[in-house]
């Protein structure tokens, strides 16, 4: 084989698909112009929080002892303080969760979230207790027909509740407490409507405790269980149970990133040998090279298309790490993994590509030889969950040996938080160079006899006697 | 290397001389031959595309392969490419045993044009000559200079597709000669080329063939053959049919025939049968053909016939490749099938040059 030639058809190759608007357009921008947007879109609507709700809630209370307390918890200054502390709570929250690292950065943007939502303001009216509550209703619909009213905005009509009579003292010993019925004005924020239902509810109960003569922070005590980290117990020793960032999606971007970057490859060779085929040019070519340097040389030159993709997409996935303060999650073994199960699954798809393109007349009919192809490539995407889920059960270690569906599993246990021993990963890669051997082959045999077939579009049977025959 | 006289071919490029040489010193033949075929055979499954053929192609010639379409004339150069194989039989190419251990000295134009639509002209040519072995220095101007000959230098930052069918035409010819090659193999050239250009590539044909090439081209319309090449091989039906220099066919397939215009019309076609040595009269093409017996010259029949009547016009029929062509397929029997076949072959090249146009 003459590598120059081979280097000249793979530079060829690799310009007329990389290096056209519709590559970069479609393979590069386009994709980083949507991560822009989706973050933009987070962005925004983690700081654009509509206004506050501020008005005036009905309280028509029948029991005749929440009104007081109710009014008090709603009070301005009382939701204020309750509305910081919650802003608090959800950062330590945070930080617990994920981590110290990368808590700060959330619990910073939860400050910046907590700064943008104004805490609303109500002004609570106590109504006549006997009061018609349709009349009330009534008031509230006037309101909401006529639009929104000029003037201060306190005096708006948002809500209106009804509290039962027996809702902190029972009527008879055989029926429950009662409760409280809301009527609200539509389009109010959810926080502004949880805030006055949790206003009304910790009131009731309030009221409930003290008739019962019980001391709240004893309830609070009592009920409160705190939660610690669970541990696994392994052969190394303790550690905390998986994460779900981790154990999820770590693994799931590996595989899309093997699958991305090995069909596009393999797609844009299936294409180039097609047009090739279908506009002729593949006879002078194979005045000057032989079908197996041509072919060796298109693989090559698409190989360099997926690598660059990989490569991109990788860099991108690292910066982006780097820049949310995740860098220890960036592992060298596995972004050199990736690459080694790339060019694995690479070679192993483009070599059905290849055939596939020089047997067919366009690409319409490679449709139907693409079938099988395609939904061998799908497998990785069913298997994701119970591979994830038990990265070395007897299921997840099998499949991880069978190509060509091997990198893609294999890919995921070693990314998984329970990562297979090395000598599986090590068998898989010989396995897979095994497989890869015997797929070029096939393919080489079918690229020869198919370039120059023109006509009828083979079948599988037709293509298995081009292999005998070659 | 010149060994291309018309003397020296011919002692080898006729078949029945080629054989006995090839037996007693086959190495030696090989050596001074571009192209040499014995007995080769090949089947597209169950339909044969080329039986037998056996070809001695000198360096320095210039063969034209012709035969009406579907004859077998690019399966056999898909062979000498190494592009098909043979299922039987021998073959060599400049000396090798395929064409595959000397594909840089060879110039290949296909008969389906194959140009890459969305790369430029100049970018296309050079890719090819990089192919072709040749180094990327001066390349350029190689490029720029063939583009120049055939009146292209100004599209050479254009687009492959946006050249016009004869200007792509040319540009596959530079492909086929860029690197230039000992031996050139041009499967129909001119389909596609209006007559200046079919000059303009005659011309630059002939001059690879001056400079000492070997061309070897095929055709299936035969003028274009009689024009160029001093070697015709023939095919009909996948065999070989004729194997010849220009020269001898004309000798061999004397049609023993008088074209004659009398005074007075075609109406004298009774007067004239009447001749001495005439055997039959036919009208053809605004003239009458007048058969000559065995074993009269027609030197002294042309005398006796502008003797016996008054003549506009009177010449020695020549034999065109197509008379040969029908001659040889209907085994010199004149019917109406050799009549119907001869239409055939002139309405296909017809429509082929007005679907090619």
């Amino acid at each position: 084989m003459n590598m120059s030639k081979v280097m000249r058809v793979a530079a060829r190759e690799f310009a007329s698909t990389a290096m056209t608007k519709g590559f970069i357009i479609g393979a590069l921008v386009l994709p980083a112009a949507m991560a822009l947007v989706i973050s933009l879109v987070l962005m925004l609507s983690i700081n654009a929080q509509p206004p506050a709700d501020k008005g005036t809630i009905y309280l028509l209370d029948r029991s005749g002892e929440v009104a007081s307390t109710a009014t008090e918890r709603m009070s301005p200054e009382e939701v204020e303080q309750r509305w910081q502390e919650r802003a608090e709570n959800a950062k330590k929250f945070a930080k617990e969760i994920i981590g110290n690292k990368f808590g700060s950065k959330v619990s910073d943007s939860i400050d910046q979230a907590s700064i943008s939502i104004d805490t609303p303001e109500f002004r609570v009216i106590q109504t006549d207790p006997d009061v018609d509550i349709e009349k009330l209703k009534e008031e509230l619909r006037t309101q909401v027909a006529a639009g929104s009213a000029s003037g201060d905005e306190l005096e708006k009509l948002i809500a209106i509740i009804e509290i039962d009579a027996d809702a902190t003292r029972k009527a008879n010993d055989d029926e429950g407490f009662g409760s409280y019925q809301a009527f609200f004005r539509p389009k109010l924020n959810e926080e502004t409507v949880s805030e006055i239902e949790s206003s009304i509810r910790w009131s009731i109960r309030e009221l409930r405790y003290q008739n019962a003569e019980i001391d709240r922070d004893v309830v609070v005590e009592l009920s409160s269980v705190k939660a610690r980290k669970s541990m696994e117990i392994t052969e190394e020793g303790e550690r905390k149970e998986s994460s779900g960032i981790t154990s999820f999606v770590i693994p799931f971007v590996a595989m899309i990133l093997l699958l991305m970057a090995s069909m596009t490859g393999g797609q844009y060779l299936l294409t180039t040998t097609v047009e090739e085929k279908s506009n002729r040019v593949v006879e002078v070519l194979l005045s000057a090279v032989s079908p197996l340097e041509l072919m060796t040389g298109k693989i090559i030159g698409q190989m360099g298309v997926g690598l660059s993709l990989l490569t991109v997409y990788n860099a991108v996935g690292i910066i982006a790490l780097i820049a949310f303060s995740m860098g220890d999650l960036i592992d060298a073994r596995m972004v050199l993994l990736i690459f080694v199960f790339f060019l694995l699954a690479y070679f192993m798809f483009a070599s059905l590509m290849a055939a596939i393109g020089s047997a067919v007349n366009d690409l319409r009919e490679a449709q139907s030889l693409m079938t099988p192809v395609m939904l061998m490539m799908i497998l990785p995407y069913i298997f994701f969950m119970p591979v994830i889920r038990a990265p070395n059960s007897l299921f997840s270690t099998i499949t991880s040996f069978i190509p060509p569906i091997s990198p893609f599993i294999m890919i995921m246990r070693v990314s998984s938080t329970d990562p297979p021993p090395t000598w599986q990963v090590l068998l898989a890669i010989l396995l897979n160079m095994i497989a890869v051997v015997f797929f070029l082959w096939i393919a080489a045999k079918i690229f020869r006899v198919g370039l120059l077939m023109f006509g009828k579009p083979p079948n599988f049977r037709t293509l298995i006697k081009w292999i005998r025959m070659a | 290397m010149q060994l291309g006289t018309p003397e020296s071919n011919k002692a080898y490029t006729q078949s029945t001389d080629f054989k006995g040489v090839s037996m007693t010193n086959t190495t030696a033949m090989t050596a001074s031959m571009a192209v040499s075929m014995e007995g080769v055979r090949k089947t597209f499954g169950k339909k044969v595309a080329v039986e037998g053929i056996d070809l001695a192609i000198p360096q320095g010639s210039i063969y034209g392969f012709i035969g009406p379409n579907g004859a077998g004339k690019t399966t056999t150069i898909r062979m000498i490419m190494s592009i098909l194989f043979p299922d039987r039989g021998e073959l060599s190419v400049l000396g090798k045993k395929s064409a595959v251990e000397s594909k840089d000295r060879i110039g290949y134009l296909p008969e389906e044009r194959g140009i890459y639509k969305k790369m430029k002209v100049g970018a296309f040519l050079k890719h090819i000559g990089r192919l072709k072995g040749l180094d990327s220095r001066g390349l350029g101007n190689i490029v720029m200079q063939w583009l120049d000959r055939v009146e292209l230098a100004d599209v050479h930052k254009k687009k492959c597709e946006e050249l016009s069918k004869g200007m792509q035409q040319k540009v596959q010819f530079i492909a086929s000669v860029l690197h230039d090659p000992d031996l050139i193999i041009l499967d129909e050239p001119f389909s596609g080329l209006d007559p200046v250009n079919m000059r303009l590539l005659r011309s630059l044909i002939d001059e690879q063939h001056t400079k000492g090439k070997t061309v070897i081209f095929s055709t299936h319309v035969m003028y274009q053959a009689e024009q160029l090449c001093d070697h015709i091989i023939m095919i009909h039906e996948g065999k070989k049919v004729l194997d010849d220099t220009l020269e001898d066919i004309r000798t061999r397939f004397d049609p023993r025939a008088i074209h004659v215009d009398p005074v007075g019309g075609l109406g004298m076609s009774d007067e004239i049968a009447k001749v001495a040595g005439v055997t039959h009269v036919t009208p053809v093409e605004g003239a009458l053909e007048v058969i000559l017996s065995e074993g009269i010259d027609p030197q002294d029949a042309m005398k006796s016939l502008l003797a016996a009547h008054p003549m506009n016009r009177v010449e020695i029929k020549k034999p065109t490749l197509e008379d040969v062509f029908i001659e040889i397929v209907t085994d010199g029997v004149r019917s109406a099938d050799a009549e119907q076949l001869r239409a055939d072959l002139l309405a296909g090249s017809k429509l082929e040059e007005e679907g090619e146009s």
